[in-house]
């Protein structure tokens, strides 16, 4: 059975039967129209975000502004507050730069032996650079000393000259090795100790005391350098607790 | 013209219709939406901050009697004046109470009574902290009785085991000790011999610029009577400036 093609032949071959007369404008401006239409939906979604964001923008700033006015108004507190805090960071640093002299002066006692008095003991706190065997951080560390305006900035090496008569010069070397005990000593030098004929010498007055020495003692000075003040950094945490136990009596009150 | 180009100039129409409308109204829209967001974020971040501002502000106004409290106590560590006649009273009560005879007092610059001291009191200032009073003080006591008098000294001003401050007198700094037997022969109690102790020690005055409190009362950082100094602190040798 052959087919037979029942479009007029003039219409046949073109393919555009679905353009049409309109050679398809009419999908053009259809497709223009949808376009339009996803343009203004665009549009009129950014005008609304700029409307609502606008006003976010302004309530925030009112926000921002009355909160920032309370604030200003109530700034002599910050500044108070933060008076308080510097000036109590100072009086710390102060504290804690100091050293423990009655712990030391408790250490010598503690470790002088029987066989030794002293006729005099001259304790001071030296500048790290001139005392001797200071490590090299002491120097580094006078530098923060500034900061806090201490009389005893860290680094400064605290130094006992001891003079006095043992009953023999043995006394004088176990003397010198139990200096060595006390916490925190750095280094413990004999200047002199020499046996002598002179009368009246020593005076007992050390914690070791076992009244004048005799005739023929020897008579000594001995030099004991502490280990050098820490920064206050370092001396903070032990500080409070070194002090804890000391945070008693007396109806004193607490600065915080 | 064929069918096809008419095609093409209305595709190509309709496309530069589109391009125009976007590129004229809606682009320009969008972007200002995009700026506003950015300013929105800015006005966020700024309220953030002063709320921030407010929050430390407050937390400030609700601790500033605590803060007030500490200042004044802080004040009898470190007066804003030299305060010569407490640290004397501080001195004989402290060596009293350690059966510690207090010997003299002098400033280490040109060495006077104590009257004199508070005249002569030479004050170096440090560069950002307190000025520094240097004084030499004497005291004859037994050896045990001189270092618990130090202890005590130190004890006027120490740290607390939760790191506060614990103030019960003036902060002092001993620099350096000098023990020798005393000239008299008068032993010290428990027939121990005794000892004359010199002790510089530095004592701090607070700033002059800045006074006790800096201008603020009781009840207000902005009072409008700023308080004296000395009537700001219970400076009285008699009633110690403890506050806790």
């Amino acid at each position: 059975m052959r087919a037979v093609n029942l479009i007029p032949a003039a219409q046949r071959g073109s393919g555009g039967s679905a353009v049409g007369e309109s050679q398809g404008a009419a999908y053009a401006i259809l497709g223009v129209l949808a376009g339009l239409a996803v343009l203004a939906f665009l549009y009129g979604s950014a005008r609304h975000q700029i409307s609502s964001r606008r006003t976010q923008a302004a309530t925030l700033t009112a926000q921002a502004q009355q909160a920032q006015a309370k604030a200003t108004a109530l700034a002599p507190y910050v500044s108070f507050a933060a008076l308080r805090e510097q000036r109590t960071q100072a009086v710390s640093q102060l504290v804690d730069s100091r050293f423990d002299w009655s712990h030391a002066f408790h250490e010598l006692g503690r470790v002088l032996p029987p066989g030794v008095s002293l006729s005099s003991l001259d304790g001071t706190i030296g500048s790290a650079v001139a005392a001797a065997g200071a490590p090299a951080s002491a120097s580094a560390t006078t530098a923060a000393a500034g900061a806090t305006g201490s009389a005893t900035p860290p680094g400064s090496v605290p130094t006992f000259t001891i003079s006095g008569c043992a009953t023999s010069q043995a006394e004088v070397a176990l003397m010198l090795t139990r200096l060595r005990l006390i916490d925190g000593v750095g280094d413990v030098k004999l200047q002199s100790s020499t046996k002598g004929s002179s009368g009246s010498r020593g005076g007992g007055g050390g914690a070791g005391s076992s009244g004048s020495c005799a005739t023929s003692a020897p008579v000594f000075t001995v030099q004991v350098a502490f280990q050098p003040l820490p920064s206050v950094q370092a001396t903070s945490a032990a500080a409070v607790t070194s002090n804890a136990s000391t945070a008693q009596s007396n109806g004193s009150g607490t600065a915080r | 013209m064929t069918g096809r180009d008419r095609i093409v100039v209305t595709v190509i129409g309709a496309l530069a219709v589109l391009a125009a409308a976007w590129l004229l109204a809606v682009s320009p829209e969008r972007k200002q939406a995009a700026s506003l967001n950015a300013q929105v974020s800015a006005a966020r971040a700024q309220l953030a901050t002063a709320e921030g501002q407010l929050a430390n502000a407050r937390a400030a106004q609700q601790q500033y009697s605590a803060a007030y409290t500490s200042i004044v106590s802080l004040g009898k560590a470190v007066p804003a004046s030299q305060e010569v006649p407490s640290l004397i009273y501080q001195l004989a009560q402290a060596s009293n109470r350690k059966q510690v005879e207090f010997a003299s007092i002098a400033t280490t610059s040109g060495g006077g009574s104590s009257g004199s001291a508070a005249a002569t009191a030479a004050a170096s200032a440090a560069s950002s902290g307190f000025s520094q009073m240097p004084f030499t003080f004497v005291f004859n006591g037994s050896f045990t009785d001189l270092y618990n008098l130090f202890q005590q000294l130190n004890r006027f001003t120490v740290r607390t085991s939760s790191g506060g401050l614990q103030v019960s007198g003036r902060l002092l700094t001993i620099q350096s000790t000098k023990l020798a037997p005393a000239s008299s022969s008068e032993p010290a109690k428990g027939g121990a011999t005794r000892l004359t102790g010199s002790v510089t020690a530095t004592a701090y005055v607070l700033p002059a610029s800045q006074g006790l409190t800096a201008g603020a009362t009781p009840s207000s950082p902005t009072g409008a009577v700023a308080s004296p100094v000395s009537s700001a602190a219970p400076q009285s040798p008699t009633t110690p400036a403890i506050v806790r």
